[in-house]
């Protein structure tokens, strides 16, 4: 349907202009035309964006304000929030993140959190690293097979109960491996877009590193790795943030709350302190920014996942 | 080559789908989340349970939560990203900038968005509620339940968002612009622009977008979870019911906690998103080759 409107409309629009458009060109007009043309663009250029920054304005509004709002009010003392809590903080209370450091040991959690993060978001990019390259290379028999496989891992359905019941067969409940185990083999699309960025990488490599008698080991790690790096650090980065804000397996997988990651203990918090929102606000700002200052350094990795991830 | 490869596999397999393929069979049983209960085999019991009268209230009310999460989430995911990434591909001034901050609150995490907009939602002063009494009225938020459900997918949009204008610019940069000054030339309209030049060359894109946000919004739960707990009606969506059914009250204290019924309700779950996302895929393939 759509095809049969655009070209009426683009055809007639085209022989309209275009037939007055056609003598100017033959009678030597186009330098005045063209700089009318510019001189106009200018000029418009010049007086558009004021609706465009005004857009601007009211998006960053969106995405800037609440955070700001949480600043504002993590510094006021209790019964400054109480009395005004949406104006301007006057006297700083710098305390309350220690008091909410204290309170909801955040220390012990950061350190969880940050253990889970490395070990789970390695675990996970050493399984695309050694999958996902002789899947794409097709050194390994069935290789649509194990490609199905990488996309399926995408496809699961909810399976809480069954986590649960496995790591506690297994041992493994309420323990930082069980955990661990359970993060890491949210891989999400890293097998995928590994396996994928293979294929950019020269077959006549790996044949030259066989003739040298270079061992299959040796070759991944010390060719393929160093190579394949910004893509590995995409992968480990795509599944460090999941990792980072994963808040339900900790809740159903740990029994003992010292072990919780830094998220669930949030959580707990809030239930804690849902009224004493400048604790809460500040605790919420000691797990945020962290996050925030780590964007800043991992939002190019980021990017390139999200696109490489939608191309792949 | 075996040895480094099968390590991964094993671990792949073990974890990720030993859970996924037992909660087919579990559904099938009734298994309890306390350890060391007697399991058994109750064949379909599970499910004619679940689609029986006495939950269906329930089960009604989770899937149409469900649904409209999705839809909703989706679409307003889809056409407000669009227009954002249309206002951030343009040569403003400090651009780069403006897409950081939006792309922002996908490292942030369900936690940290739920405690800053639970925060914006404060009932007693915070600065949405001042905003309201400014102009004579109030709201309950969160505590109301024929708001709380659009609340949880405004936040979830807002956490989403930054994921869909990235894949929308990428899109856009890939557009050449001499198809532009075609049709400026042509004298089309900057809506005919729109709807006949980057509409069509963003197709990938569009189907990318939808794809992700419906099977995605589907799933999510987490957000929910923090912002309006696990058994609030209001919010209800299938994964919360099986996160509730399986581990509901804490520490395995009642009875009520069928992780048999739980895996049951997740086999209907997914099968209703397995559906969902064909259909979705299928319509947008056409759509695809259409435009």
């Amino acid at each position: 349907m759509s095809d049969s409107t655009t070209k009426p409309v683009t055809t007639d629009k085209f022989t309209e202009p275009g037939g007055s458009a056609v003598p100017s060109n033959g009678t030597g007009l186009t330098p005045r035309a063209e700089r009318e043309d510019f001189s106009t663009r200018k000029l418009s250029r010049k007086r558009r964006p004021v609706g465009a920054y005004f857009a601007v304005g009211f998006l960053m509004l969106m995405f800037v304000f609440p955070l700001l709002y949480l600043v504002n009010t993590a510094l006021k003392s209790p019964q400054e929030y109480i009395a005004n809590p949406v104006g301007i903080v006057s006297s700083p209370q710098w305390g309350n993140f220690a008091e909410a450091w204290q309170r909801g040991n955040f220390g012990d959690y950061i350190l969880n959190t940050a253990l889970y993060t490395i070990a789970g978001a390695s675990i996970g990019t050493f399984i695309a690293l050694v999958m996902g390259f002789p899947v794409s290379r097709g050194y390994i028999r069935g290789g649509k097979l194990w490609t199905a496989l990488f996309v399926l891992v995408l496809f699961l359905p909810n399976a809480l109960m069954t986590q649960f019941q496995l790591l506690l067969r297994l041992d493994l409940y309420n323990t930082r491996l069980g955990y661990i185990l359970m993060v890491a083999v949210g891989v999400g699309i890293g097998p995928l877009l590994f396996s994928g960025f293979v294929k950019s990488i020269p077959k006549e490599l790996d044949e030259a590193a066989a003739l040298d008698g270079i061992g299959y080991w040796r070759y991944l790690f010390r060719f393929i790795f160093p190579l394949a790096r910004p893509a590995l650090a995409t992968i480990f980065i795509l599944q460090a943030v999941w990792i980072w804000n994963e808040i339900i397996l900790a809740t159903v997988l740990f029994s003992n709350s010292k072990l919780w990651p830094i998220a669930t203990g949030l959580n707990a918090f809030k239930g804690t302190y849902s009224n004493n929102w400048t604790l809460l606000a500040a605790a919420t700002l000691i797990v945020a920014t962290p996050l925030i200052i780590g964007y800043i350094f991992i939002q190019k990795y980021l990017v390139n996942g999200v696109v490489g991830a939608v191309k792949g | 080559m075996r040895t480094s490869f099968s390590m991964g596999t094993i671990i792949l397999i073990l974890f990720a789908f030993v859970p996924a393929i037992a909660v087919v069979f579990v559904s099938f049983t009734n298994l309890k989340g306390l350890p060391g209960l007697p399991v058994e085999w109750i064949g379909f019991d599970n499910y004619r349970s679940y689609f029986g009268p006495g939950h269906r209230a329930d089960n009604v009310n989770a899937f149409r939560n469900t649904i409209v999460f999705a839809s909703l989430a989706t679409v307003l995911q889809i056409s407000i990203g669009l227009a954002i990434a249309m206002l951030l591909n343009r040569p403003l001034r400090g651009r780069n900038f403006y897409r950081s901050v939006v792309f922002m609150p996908t490292v942030l995490g369900v936690t940290v968005t739920a405690l800053i907009w639970s925060l914006m939602f404060n009932t007693s002063g915070g600065p949405i509620q001042s905003i309201l009494n400014a102009f004579g009225t109030d709201s309950a938020f969160f505590g109301d339940p024929n708001i709380a459900l659009y609340l949880v997918i405004f936040c979830q949009v807002w956490m989403q968002l930054g994921v869909t204008v990235i894949i929308f610019l990428s899109g856009l940069q890939a557009i050449p612009a001499d198809l532009y000054e075609v049709a400026a030339i042509d004298g089309a309209s900057p809506w005919q622009r729109f709807r006949f030049v980057t509409i069509p060359m963003l197709a990938p894109s569009i189907t990318a977008n939808v794809l992700l946000g419906v099977v995605n919004a589907m799933q999510s739960y987490q957000l929910t979870y923090v912002l309006t707990g696990q058994s609030n009606r209001a919010t209800q969506v299938l994964s919360l019911q099986v996160y509730e059914q399986a581990f509901g009250g804490r520490s395995g204290t009642t009875l009520a906690q069928s992780q048999g019924y739980a895996a049951a309700i997740s086999m209907v779950q997914f099968f209703f998103v397995g559906t969902i996302t064909f259909l979705t895929l299928w319509w947008l393939r056409r759509r695809e080759a259409k435009l």
